[in-house]
């Protein structure tokens, strides 16, 4: 099964995709702290070449998995691979090959970007001297590279941070949280380069977020975990082919219909820039054109759509079912 | 092993040390206490008021049945009273003070080392990258031993100018230090901040905070303050064959550290006591 890109077609990172093999996996793993079950008998695997979106509520078990795939946390049931390694065997190898941007994982405050960036240069044996500066300008830190940390606005920190990720150009990218607190231009920045990481060098990215709807136009695959446990995974086709219980038809009319029901279709009237639009909600895609020519037949129709029902959608519709 | 690595996190913390002032501070002050302000007023202070004072003699009484070994042929060449209290002094009672500066140094950068990074929150970012822990342990001992070591001996030879310049108008010769003073500062302190460092990396990397590891490491100083009272009321004597016999116990108590340092290098637990 070859997931496909948000908009239907394969990524050019995915063309291997039929061979591809595992890049990440978990297998059974499962991590207490203290009291709390933190991850719980969780398994997934991403492939090569694929950008995976790992979406939870907070505390559901995403950095705890992003720290385990990089050898920090030791699960106490079950284990992961990177690129085919325990990351608890040989770890350097993982870490060499995986770039890490986490909420948790901070800079040195009293020393410059550029200092840090030349610092984990150092660490991650990066080669090429200007390396550092140059990333630093590509994510727009050009002008207060020679500023010290602690004086960065938290956008300027997780820019920072997507550098550092990128530092030694990973094969796999753990990115958690990437565009929490950028703005929306900051938003776009990072969005464009993950894509463009994907499709222009086959980097693997495992991106765990919030912003559904950024999320949308990046993954070519979703995991929905809650309380550590794995509830659900698919493609966005997939995921709506499973949980699109209904479809909305938004239709621009002069039909002023009475009550809540057209037809046997419930709708809704909404305003929009001095006109009237009603929404109805359909059981199927087949019930849109006899709708639609009901109407047609009745009254002036000036335009009509299918809304597109997004991951924010499908997330609540996926936790209902799977959580009630 | 990664030198590139190991030495870019050694000398990012040498120079932390100076923008962070609970470490700096009393680096900067202890040494100057004791190794230059002390030194300096208790060897004027004898020279100058030493002839008028009736309490010499029973100073000089303690002083004469301390066995002094190798610095005997040197006392004899002192005939003035003052003299050879003021080259005991320099010469044989402050050795102990030069133990306590290393101690002082090397606890307090390394009880930052570790529990540092983690207030910080930049342990992790040091975890996720491709660095051995062993490598991260090597690099917070470096971090603390070689200013510690540096900062023993800038203090001593700043002790060396300040004794003979208060006692020149008196001695009119170099008096300070004696050979007996090389074991001291060539072998024990070396291995006395390797020690405390160990230990106190180890303490640092298993504790949350700085506080805490600097408390913990406090602990250190007990037994050399214990060494410095014992010396002075004649108990224990500094002589080169007890310095020498620190010297080898120093060297073992490292190295069974370093042994047991390597069986708890685990990042997995190293990352997990962030929290505890």
């Amino acid at each position: 099964m070859l997931p496909a890109a948000a908009d239907g077609r394969a990524a050019p990172g995915r063309l291997a995709a039929t061979v591809a093999p595992t890049v990440i996996t978990a297998k059974g793993v499962s991590k207490r702290f203290g009291a709390k079950q933190a991850i719980d008998g969780l398994s997934l695997s991403v492939a090569e070449g694929e950008v995976v979106g790992l979406l939870g509520p907070n505390g559901s078990g995403k950095t705890t998995m992003v720290r385990m795939f990089n050898g920090l946390l030791r699960p106490d049931a079950g284990g992961v691979t990177v690129g085919g390694l325990d990351p608890l065997e040989r770890g350097d190898d993982v870490r060499r090959a995986t770039g890490v941007l986490t909420e948790t994982a901070r800079f040195y405050r009293h020393m410059t970007a550029l200092q840090n960036l030349r610092f984990f240069a150092d660490l991650y044996g990066v080669t090429e001297p200007e390396r550092p500066r140059r990333l630093l300008e590509e994510v727009g830190l050009g002008d207060d590279m020679h500023r010290q940390v602690g004086t960065y606005s938290t956008g300027m920190r997780k820019r920072l941070g997507f550098a550092k990720a990128l530092l030694h150009d990973p094969r796999v990218l753990f990115l958690d949280e990437p565009t929490s607190g950028l703005d929306p231009d900051g938003t776009r920045d990072v969005l464009t380069e993950i894509r463009r990481l994907n499709e222009a060098r086959g980097t693997t990215i495992l991106v765990c977020s919030h912003l559904l709807p950024q999320l949308e136009t990046v993954c070519h695959r979703y995991l929905f975990i809650d309380s550590g446990r794995l509830i659900e995974q698919g493609t966005l086709a997939e995921l709506k082919a499973r949980y699109q219980r209904t479809v909305l038809l938004e239709v621009d009319t002069d039909l002023a219909p009475e009550g809540t029901a057209l037809h046997g279709h419930a709708f809704t009237v909404t305003e929009r820039e001095g006109r009237r639009l009603l929404t109805f909600r359909l059981e199927e895609r087949a019930q849109v054109p006899g709708l639609l020519r009901s109407i047609v037949g009745t009254a002036d129709v000036y335009g009509a759509r299918v809304v597109e029902q997004g991951l924010e959608e499908l997330y609540f519709a996926i936790r209902q079912e799977r959580l009630s | 092993m990664n030198r590139r690595a190991v030495w870019a996190m050694a000398s990012k913390d040498m120079r932390a040390i100076g923008a962070n002032l609970q470490v700096l501070l009393p680096m900067l002050v202890v040494p100057l206490v004791l190794g230059v302000l002390m030194p300096g007023g208790l060897v004027w202070a004898l020279l100058r008021f030493g002839e008028s004072s009736g309490e010499l003699e029973e100073f000089m009484r303690v002083l004469e049945r301390v066995p002094v070994g190798s610095l005997t042929g040197a006392l004899a060449s002192f005939t003035d009273p003052s003299a050879r209290a003021a080259f005991l002094l320099a010469n044989y009672l402050l050795a102990p003070f030069f133990l306590l500066i290393p101690l002082m140094a090397s606890s307090t950068i390394s009880a930052d080392s570790f529990a540092g990074e983690k207030e910080r929150g930049t342990l992790e970012s040091l975890l996720f990258s491709p660095v051995r822990v062993g490598e991260l342990f090597l690099a917070k001992v470096l971090a603390a031993f070689l200013p510690a070591t540096a900062l023993t001996w800038g203090t001593f030879l700043l002790t060396t100018l300040t004794v003979n310049a208060v006692a020149w108008p008196w001695m009119g010769r170099v008096f300070f230090p004696t050979p007996n003073w090389l074991p001291l500062l060539l072998l024990v302190i070396p291995l006395l901040s390797l020690a405390t460092v160990f230990l106190t990396v180890f303490v640092s990397a298993r504790v949350s905070t700085f506080q805490a590891a600097y408390q913990l490491g406090g602990v250190l100083v007990l037994p050399v303050l214990v060494l410095v009272v014992g010396n002075m009321t004649g108990l224990l004597f500094l002589s080169t064959p007890v310095i020498a016999a620190i010297g080898v116990g120093l060297a073992v108590v490292d190295l069974l550290m370093l042994l047991a340092l390597r069986r708890y290098l685990d990042r997995a637990q190293l990352f997990e006591s962030q929290v505890g």
